[in-house]
């Protein structure tokens, strides 16, 4: 039974409903998540498996959704909320902000906040510039909150298990292009959790390191076959858990390779990845680069609308196929 | 700012008190190199070229040829601005108290000592990080590595296909050849080694303290007014060996710290010229190198040697080679016994 290549949607919704039928406290709540079935169909028949009392259709009230489950979650429930678009969470921001990262720490650890926030993020789908951002480093940088960013089905399903376990609130960021692509994996049976803040090697090589998040996983992981075939032999990181963030893979595979590129959908500016940089140039790894690290992001303006626009905006696989090869060519 | 460093007479065998001085190869206001020769001296035994042990000018000369002159005694007084590395052979006589150095550091101090390079010189050339560290390691000075990089960059290729620096190179020859034309002296002299485990925590402060004190107590042993103990330190530029005069003398604390600052000293290159003479014993730690033991082997004009091993890392292992010439078996036997006592 190891071979069953779920989309990232099945997996989510297997995750789901694996912890619904484990613990009667968790709940899903969202816009639309009931008998629509979710805006990309995650949830799915879960509202005709479970009931209208566990999967709750709310109104489009962002603030509204994230206040009822950071309430819920402090009343002893473990609220899985959707948000139907990453950059609508800007319409919940003081919850998840100022509330629900918050009041662990100023209540002295008397009241803790086990909320999962489930959202979409990221281009490709025409969708435009309110639509389709990578929204993770306004998360990442609000100690309290734990940043989920999974790159396939298999890590998905291990990861929200593990994030609905979390005492902490998770926030859980899907990349929409990767909803209905199946997994390079496939995803196991059962209820196994995959640890917050460990990363991920995803293949091993000695010429490159790459650090890439999210749908930038697969785009790097065919890059890194493709050039296999050239000599050019890839480590390929995902750190799976942008906060708390596993460095330690990077240190190790930059001591061997000497070279590092960091690859991300977002904007390069005041980007996620940019902390791997930092922390990888204040460590003693750093006298182990024989190159200067070379990071990929998207362009510092809003998405555009035009497919051609969208599509040059974010790195490319072909953007990194060229940036892999000259770096490695270049700096021997 | 440049010292005034005699060249002695050295003490080439455990017999010779003179030597004559043939004949000078240079002249005072001479330009020379470390390595160069300065004089031909004659014994009983045999002849030797003694070299210039840094680079500088000949300042004037003290001898004459012809002159039957007391190991120890000055043959020729050169300037120099080095503080070299390397060590000489000259036994308790010499004047070293008496040459003039930026600072008569007394030996309880720590000794003036040019500021140590920087282990990664920003040497305003562009290269990889990993460069730098490589150039540091080998004494390459990045300035003189072409760049094949972008921008003008050095990178690895680059260092690793650089020539270690000549001047480096010219070092660790000329301090290997002193060293091994030091023990080649000694290798006629009947000895024996001995070797005990010991459960101590010591650094080398502690060590070198503990050895001067056992030796002090067995004048007997050698006739030296003064005991000083030579640790071997090993930088790039190849051995060093600073003397530490009478460090049972001294507080741990300010033999600690003047350890401390002799070894970093050392290690780049650059010992006070007052620390290269006047040992009577040498220390030679293995335990970095995870080695057990080695011979320990005995310099010129000294009786006893040491050497620290490794053994795990709560025990060490001490092993002392000594002359049989002046002591014998038994002496051996208690001055380790001594030493491992006081440890």
């Amino acid at each position: 039974m190891s071979d069953r290549m779920l989309t990232m949607a099945e997996a989510v919704r297997e995750a789901m409903s694996i912890a619904f039928d484990e613990r009667p406290e968790v709940f899903l709540l969202g816009e639309d998540v009931g008998i629509y079935g979710g805006a990309f169909g995650v949830s799915g028949d879960m509202y005709h498996k479970y009931g209208a009392d566990r999967v709750l259709d709310t109104p489009i009230a962002e603030l509204g959704i994230v206040g009822a489950a950071v309430g819920a979650a402090l009343s002893g429930m473990r609220p899985i909320v959707e948000i139907q678009f990453s950059d609508f969470t800007a319409q919940a921001m003081d919850q998840i902000a100022n509330q629900a990262a918050k009041i662990h720490f100023m209540l002295g650890g008397a009241l803790h906040v086990p909320m999962v926030l489930r959202t979409p993020q990221g281009s490709g789908t025409g969708a435009a510039a309110q639509h389709s951002q990578n929204l993770e480093p306004w998360f990442a940088s609000v100690p309290g909150l734990k940043v989920v960013v999974p790159s396939n089905p298999a890590d998905a399903k291990g990861l929200l298990l593990a994030a609905i376990d979390d005492p902490n609130p998770v926030i859980f960021l899907e990349h929409k292009l990767l909803y209905k692509i199946p997994g390079r994996d496939p995803v196991p049976e059962g209820s196994a959790r995959i640890p917050l803040g460990v990363s991920k090697v995803v293949r091993e090589g000695k010429d490159l390191t790459i650090v890439a998040t999210g749908i930038m996983v697969n785009k790097c992981y065919e890059v890194a076959e493709k050039l296999a075939a050239e000599g050019i032999t890839i480590t390929l990181i995902d750190p799976r858990t942008i906060s708390p963030l596993d460095m330690n893979p990077v240190f190790e595979s930059v001591e061997k390779t000497g070279r590092l590129m960091v690859v991300q959908e977002g904007p390069a500016q005041a980007g996620f990845i940019n902390e791997v940089i930092a922390q990888l140039a204040g460590s003693s790894s750093f006298g182990s680069l024989i190159a200067p690290i070379k990071r990929l992001a998207g362009m510092n303006i809003p998405i555009p609308y035009a497919p051609q626009l969208e599509k040059a905006a974010v790195p490319q696989i072909e953007d990194i196929e060229t940036a892999a090869r000259e770096i490695v060519k270049n700096w021997r | 700012m440049s010292f005034k460093y005699p060249v002695v007479m050295p003490k080439m065998s455990m017999t010779m008190e003179t030597g004559e001085l043939i004949n000078f190869h240079v002249a005072v206001g001479q330009q020379v190199k470390s390595g160069d020769v300065l004089f031909e001296v004659m014994t009983d035994k045999i002849d030797m070229e003694v070299e210039a042990p840094a680079d500088g000018v000949i300042e004037s000369l003290v001898a004459n040829p012809g002159d039957v002159v007391e190991i120890g005694k000055p043959v020729l007084i050169m300037l120099t601005e080095t503080e070299v590395m390397a060590f000489d052979f000259g036994d308790d006589n010499e004047p070293v108290a008496a040459v003039e150095v930026v600072t008569p550091a007394p030996v309880v101090e720590a000794p003036v000592v040019a500021a140590p390079a920087p282990i990664i010189v920003n040497t305003n050339v562009k290269a990889v990080p990993k460069a730098r560290v490589e150039a540091a390691n080998r004494g390459i000075d990045l300035r003189t590595v072409h760049p094949t990089g972008p921008d003008r960059t050095i990178t690895m290729q680059d260092v690793n296909g650089a020539q270690l620096d000549p001047a480096i190179i010219k070092r660790q020859e000329a301090n290997k050849a002193l060293i091994a034309k030091g023990i080649e002296m000694t290798r006629g002299i009947a000895q024996a080694s001995f070797t005990r485990s010991v459960s101590a925590n010591f650094d080398h402060a502690k060590f070198i303290a503990a050895w001067a004190k056992v030796l002090r107590n067995r004048p007997d042993l050698a006739a030296h007014e003064h005991v000083g103990v030579a640790l071997i330190i090993e930088s790039k530029y190849g051995s060093a060996l600073p003397v530490f005069r009478d460090p049972d003398q001294s507080s741990y604390a300010a033999l600690a710290a003047l350890v401390a600052s002799t070894t970093d000293a050392a290690k780049n290159g650059k010992v006070p010229v007052a620390m290269l003479s006047g040992a009577t014993t040498t220390v030679f730690d293995l335990t970095s190198y995870s080695m057990s033991s080695a011979t320990p082997l005995l310099f010129p004009n000294q009786v006893t040697s040491v050497t620290i091993g490794y053994e795990s890392a709560t025990t060490k292992i001490v092993s002392l080679t000594i002359d049989l010439n002046f002591c014998d078996f038994y002496d051996g036997a208690l001055l380790l016994d001594a030493l491992v006592a006081s440890l």
